[in-house]
């Protein structure tokens, strides 16, 4: 069993969550399917690890993503088996199997309110709340989602989780001082999360072809230098960096008037910006080079994003010929 | 000084059958019992209604404010401040407004706080009283003589320890009476228990002390007796008197240095 089994699917790449799958029928075979509670049967058999259970729930996950009914099916069935069927993780891993299974609008809304009847008789009951907002976001329900992880939060503003995914549903509809306003509240519980520091980045980029252009790209390129700072090959980071640098550089800078305001941050000097640009550029290229040269430690960068990044080296360079 | 000739006790070899290795077996039984009697005993962890939810997390949402403000910009921290202070001060989160500045319920007659105290007991109950029974019998059966001698020498410190109900005072150390054996088997069984048990075994006296000593941890942060509106309160002046500074403040020159001296 391999040791990627453990982190839930969504955080690996899909051609690993797929052959996961693939793999299912045999892992099932293989792994226990109930912990016998019996003294006599535990001092012969293997013992009962956490892992396992993991292991089981995210196989499920990636079993749905790539299709396979029977082997989700059986995982759940395990894990029902062992967890029985109040456990609120196991609800709500019913219910998504209900809605990977559902097959038109009609059943999909018998999920939801088989959901709102849960949340009737127990309110607290997050695993099922959360599923709720994410069935009313995938089903096109957007304003119901909102105020369902606005409720939510309401009752427990500690979820960072759902502080994210509420700062996604404001941005697709372009509120972006809510999105920005949701984001801050994610770092707020996880002051060190370099990908939420280039994601608050990116949205104050976006932000900033809308109002406040200058503040926002200030901030902007702020949140992309501390995430940066964190996390020393992050592309998506530096992308963010160069490309905020290019628009500060490339505007008229407002001088002085504004800089009167202590508690706003100064545009930096146009002398910083360009160094910064530099060391962006230097690093994009050099992330771009070892990755498409195979070098080991440089690989598991999304194919993406790489591809992004020499575009946008390209369009520089041409840019600078001109 | 002459060297004095070691000590040799004749010890009828039937004291290994008839009572090391009784107590030995009766220890490993009653801490599998103890275990099972624990997991038996165990209450449902108690599930919080909607609002001490609230409640608590609320509380949870001002600290991590307060101690994460650096990665807020300063306009944005004072929004927060200001909406967390005036609903902490406002008693907004708590569970039930209406009872603010009347003293703490007595613990005592709060059914969710005998709840934990009951818990407590049971788990010290399940302790107490296998240990007084097995004690009082191996004293009552086997003390007076000692059984075995250890294959290492010791100081005399441990005479008192090894050689307890055997009041001899030449005696060599390394003699260990019933009662000595019965303690090392106390706290020497532990491996044995995670190998029949698995690691997170109840049978265990050392990991429930470790458990006491540590911090209570999970939603109970309330405990029976604390009137939320006063740590509200406190948390709010808290967050008053933050001086605000951020580490976006100046992380472009950092960066700039770090990569300049790479």
């Amino acid at each position: 069993m391999s040791s990627s089994l453990l982190h839930p699917p969504s955080h690996l790449p899909p051609a690993t969550a797929s052959r996961h799958s693939q793999q299912a029928p045999g892992i099932l075979e293989n792994s226990p399917g109930a912990i016998s509670t019996s003294i006599l049967q535990s001092m012969l058999s293997t013992s009962e690890t956490q892992e396992l259970w993991t292991v089981y729930e995210n196989l499920m996950l990636s079993c749905l993503r790539t299709g396979d009914d029977d082997s989700a099916h059986q995982c759940l069935g395990r894990l029902v088996n062992r967890f029985g069927n109040d456990n609120e993780r196991i609800m709500a891993l019913k219910g998504l199997l209900k809605e990977a299974t559902a097959t038109d609008n009609a059943s999909l809304n018998l999920v939801l309110q088989e959901y709102e009847q849960i949340l009737q008789e127990n309110p607290p009951n997050l695993p099922i709340a959360k599923r709720r907002a994410a069935l009313l976001r995938s089903m096109g329900r957007i304003p119901e989602a909102v105020n369902a992880l606005n409720s939510l939060l309401d009752m427990s503003p500690t979820d960072a989780e759902a502080w994210a995914e509420l700062a996604d549903l404001y941005l697709a509809q372009g509120l972006y001082s809510q999105a920005i306003f949701a984001q801050e509240e994610v770092l707020v519980l996880q002051p060190n999360a370099w990908n939420i520091h280039a994601r608050l980045g990116e949205m104050l980029l976006m932000a900033a072809k809308t109002s406040d252009a200058s503040k926002r790209l200030t901030e902007a390129l702020k949140r992309f230098c501390r995430s940066v700072e964190l996390c020393d090959n992050y592309l998506r980071g530096y992308y963010g960096l160069k490309l905020t640098v290019q628009q500060l550089l490339s505007e008229p800078s407002p001088k002085a008037s504004k800089q009167t305001e202590s508690e706003e941050w100064a545009i930096p000097a146009s002398s910083t910006l360009q160094k910064l640009d530099e060391a962006a550029t230097e690093k994009l290229a050099e992330i771009v080079r070892r990755n498409s040269a195979g070098e080991k430690d440089w690989q598991g960068y999304a194919e993406a994003e790489i591809e992004a990044a020499r575009e946008l080296l390209k369009s520089r360079s041409t840019a600078t010929i001109r | 000084m002459a060297q004095l000739p070691a000590q040799t006790i004749h010890r009828d070899p039937q004291l290994f059958y008839w009572i090391l290795f009784p107590i030995t077996v009766v220890m490993v039984l009653t801490g599998i019992l103890r275990h099972y009697a624990s997991v038996l005993m165990a209450t449902q962890p108690k599930r919080f209604d909607q609002k001490s939810i609230k409640e608590q997390r609320s509380m949870v949402h001002g600290v991590a404010t307060r101690s994460n403000f650096h990665v807020l910009s300063a306009p944005s921290f004072r929004a927060r401040r200001d909406y967390l202070t005036n609903a902490y001060e406002s008693g907004a989160f708590l569970k039930d407004p209406d009872r603010r500045g009347q003293p703490p319920a007595n613990p005592m007659t709060d059914p969710n706080a005998m709840d934990g105290m009951m818990g407590m007991m049971k788990n010290n109950m399940a302790m107490m009283i296998p240990n007084t029974l097995i004690m009082s019998w191996i004293n009552a059966f086997f003390s007076g003589f000692v059984i075995i001698k250890l294959p290492f020498p010791i100081t005399v410190k441990f005479k008192s320890m090894l050689q307890a109900g055997v009041m001899t005072k030449e005696m060599d150390p390394r003699w260990m009476s019933s009662i000595s054996w019965y303690f090392l088997c106390i706290f020497g069984l532990q491996s044995v228990f995670n190998f029949i048990l698995g690691s997170d075994n109840a049978a265990s006296q050392m990991a429930q002390q470790m458990g006491a000593m540590g911090p209570q941890a999970g939603p109970q942060m309330f405990g029976p007796g604390v009137d939320p509106d006063k740590q509200f309160k406190t948390e709010a002046e808290n967050l008053a008197v933050v001086e605000h500074y951020s580490v976006l403040d100046d992380v472009e020159d950092r960066l700039l240095e770090s990569i300049k001296s790479k």
